[in-house]
């Protein structure tokens, strides 16, 4: 087992190695706008795959988080001058504080009534803000003054440093996963989302673990709106609660792996370079292309790999490499 | 006041008609495949477009064409039942919500490739329309969608009352390992309660044609009102439903009429977070279970 483990070592060296170059490497603007997009959507995925991939609990209204994060970054900054990194961590605590209500809410329901009922308050929230005029701008929104190169403002000139700021997100995020996975509470969350009824009747707390981590991944879900939002330097209700983050958070972790470390990840990296490609090909004048791509990705994967990329290649590498049956 | 009261009330059950044709069928679907059917607002955004369609390359009446979409969304019911959410019947939630979830996203986004984002009207005779009884004023087109749902909404009734078939899907609603013990075939039943679910989702987009517009995003607003009605109304029992679709529509058209012109939706959602704080399992539920 020591050779693995320094194999393990030696991949993420290697990884980590290329990760930090990748910026210097590629210079197109084009490519390193993807890149972070990669980052952006594998870590709002691995933010959805604590609960939804672990415990089974399948929102669609995490752009509740994500927009609940940006919005109160963003009112920190333009209306006391506040910096976004504070405003980060501020959100991140507001978001853990509106799960609290919300999950009392919706874990009243299983399966898709609960979905059904996360879709909602996200609505919702989205409704309120686009009537707070006085301090939330309403439905018009507001750009976020340009202050040229303001590490401390969470602005930079070059789109790399947004890069890094991002991919440490992801590093952050992953660690945490990583974490909780090795821990009693990542059993007790697999635990739950293979059967509720039988995991409180082993005595596992549901209720506790499941407002546990969903406070965990509000919050997590929520600095990635703050990024967002400094990236593209405007807010408005429709992108800040965009019922597409609910969704593309759900669909990378499915593609990629439910329940997996990774799987969030390796789902990003196919849905966005599928979108890159298709944009460059195309041109976005065709509109819903994209999500009628993801959406029949989706299917397959439903239909034919519940487990995932990632247990499809568990299967492959099972089947070629190891020559042991492989699980089902 | 009380005309504007009244007024309110009207225009909401009228549009609470359409609502429960769209919720009776999710709640179908509930009952007795198990499933909830994220893409039945595609479903109705479909019917409009074949009623469109009949009407401006045929000059079918919106009204006529329903005996062309009912019927259409019922073979397509049976084939998604049959070659799609078969496959994922299971204890397991995640394939059957996002399955259904990607039919949603797929039929919304391909109609958006395919039709543009575009509003498409029909005009009739009687769009324009409107019988003033009183101070009220009664739109014919909506009148006669109102009448005809509550027909199509009787004789399911009727159906799953008086039939074989439709004792059958009740049976099955009611305790599936039993009825099919019972000898009750179950794929038999789901295509059913599939395609019929369709059916009223077809019918409802047919329907809604004279008086609104037919693009992409249609379904969307009808599917909406359609879970809270259905979540409000118990899951798989279909008069709740119907009761607590025209209760939707009156509490929307309220909304609308005395908090403000935006402020439907709010109303909606607010009554269903209510709804899930305090009887999580519906109105129509009974106290203790």
């Amino acid at each position: 087992m020591q050779s693995a483990d320094n194999m393990r070592w030696l991949w993420l060296a290697i990884g980590a190695v290329v990760m930090i170059a990748l910026p210097q490497l590629v210079t197109s603007s084009f490519a390193i706008d993807i890149l972070i997009r990669i980052l952006l959507f594998s870590f709002i995925g691995v933010a959805w795959n604590l609960m939804g991939g672990y415990a089974k609990q399948l929102s669609l209204g995490h752009a509740a988080y994500f927009g609940l994060g940006a919005y109160t970054s963003t009112i920190m900054q333009v209306n006391y001058g506040i910096s976004p990194w504070i405003g980060m961590v501020a959100g991140g605590v507001v978001a853990m504080l509106a799960s609290l209500p919300i999950g009392w809410l919706c874990f009243r329901l299983r399966g898709p009534y609960f979905t059904i009922a996360t879709i909602a308050t996200a609505q919702v929230l989205m409704l309120i803000f686009l009537k707070f005029r006085d301090f939330a701008w309403g439905a018009e929104g507001t750009t976020i003054p340009n202050l040229g190169s303001a590490p401390l403002m969470m602005q930079f000139e070059e789109k790399s440093s947004y890069y890094y700021v991002v991919l440490g997100l992801l590093v952050v995020g992953l660690w945490i996963t990583h974490r909780i996975e090795k821990s009693w509470i990542g059993y007790y969350l697999v635990a739950i989302g293979e059967d509720e009824d039988a995991a409180e009747a082993i005595g596992v707390n549901a209720p506790k673990v499941k407002r546990d981590i969903y406070m965990i991944s509000a919050f997590l879900t929520a600095l990635a709106g703050t990024f967002y939002t400094q990236y593209i330097y405007f807010i408005d209700p429709a992108t800040a609660f965009s019922f597409n983050v609910s969704i593309e958070a759900a669909l990378v972790s499915i593609v990629g792996g439910i329940g997996t470390l990774w799987g969030p990840v390796i789902g990003t990296v196919l849905l966005e370079t599928t979108s890159a490609l298709l944009q460059s090909w195309l041109g976005s004048s065709v509109g819903g292309i994209q999500l009628t791509v993801y959406s029949l990705i989706l299917m397959a994967v439903i239909l034919w790999r519940p487990t995932g990329l990632i247990g499809f290649a568990t299967d492959v590498y099972h089947r070629y490499a190891r020559r042991k049956p492989a699980r089902a | 006041m009380w005309e504007t009261l009244a007024q309110a009330v009207i225009n909401g059950l009228l549009i609470g008609g359409i609502y429960a044709l769209v919720s009776i069928g999710v709640t179908l679907i509930f009952g007795v495949v198990k499933i909830v059917n994220f893409a039945q607002g595609e479903f109705v955004m479909i019917g409009t477009y074949i009623s469109f369609f009949l009407a401006t390359q045929f000059g079918i009446d919106p009204l006529v064409s329903l005996v062309v979409s009912m019927p259409v969304l019922f073979v397509v019911g049976v084939l998604i039942q049959h070659f799609l959410i078969r496959r994922v019947l299971g204890p397991n939630d995640m394939p059957q919500i996002f399955l259904t979830f990607a039919l949603s996203l797929l039929l919304l986004n391909l109609s958006l490739m395919l039709f543009s984002a575009n509003y498409r009207t029909v005009h009739t005779s009687y769009s324009d329309e409107a019988w003033h009884i009183g101070g009220l004023y009664i739109p014919v087109a909506k009148l006669i969608a109102f009448a005809v749902a509550m027909a199509l909404s009787a004789l399911l009734w009727i159906f799953l009352h008086t039939t074989d078939l439709g004792r059958a899907m009740r049976a099955a609603s009611q305790n599936r390992d039993v009825a099919m013990l019972m000898g009750i075939n179950p794929n038999r039943v789901f295509a059913v309660a599939f395609g019929t679910a369709l059916a009223l989702a077809g019918a409802a987009g047919s329907l809604l044609m004279p008086f609104y517009s037919a693009y992409p995003f249609v379904g969307q607003v009808f599917v909406l009102m359609a879970f809270v009605a259905v979540v409000m109304g118990t899951l798989g029992n279909v008069m709740g439903a119907l009761i607590a679709s025209l209760m939707m529509g009156v509490a929307e058209s309220l909304g609308i009429q005395f908090v403000g012109a935006d402020s439907g939706l709010i109303v909606v959602f607010a009554l269903l977070l209510l709804t899930l704080a305090f009887r999580p399992s519906g109105l129509g539920a009974k106290r203790g279970r």
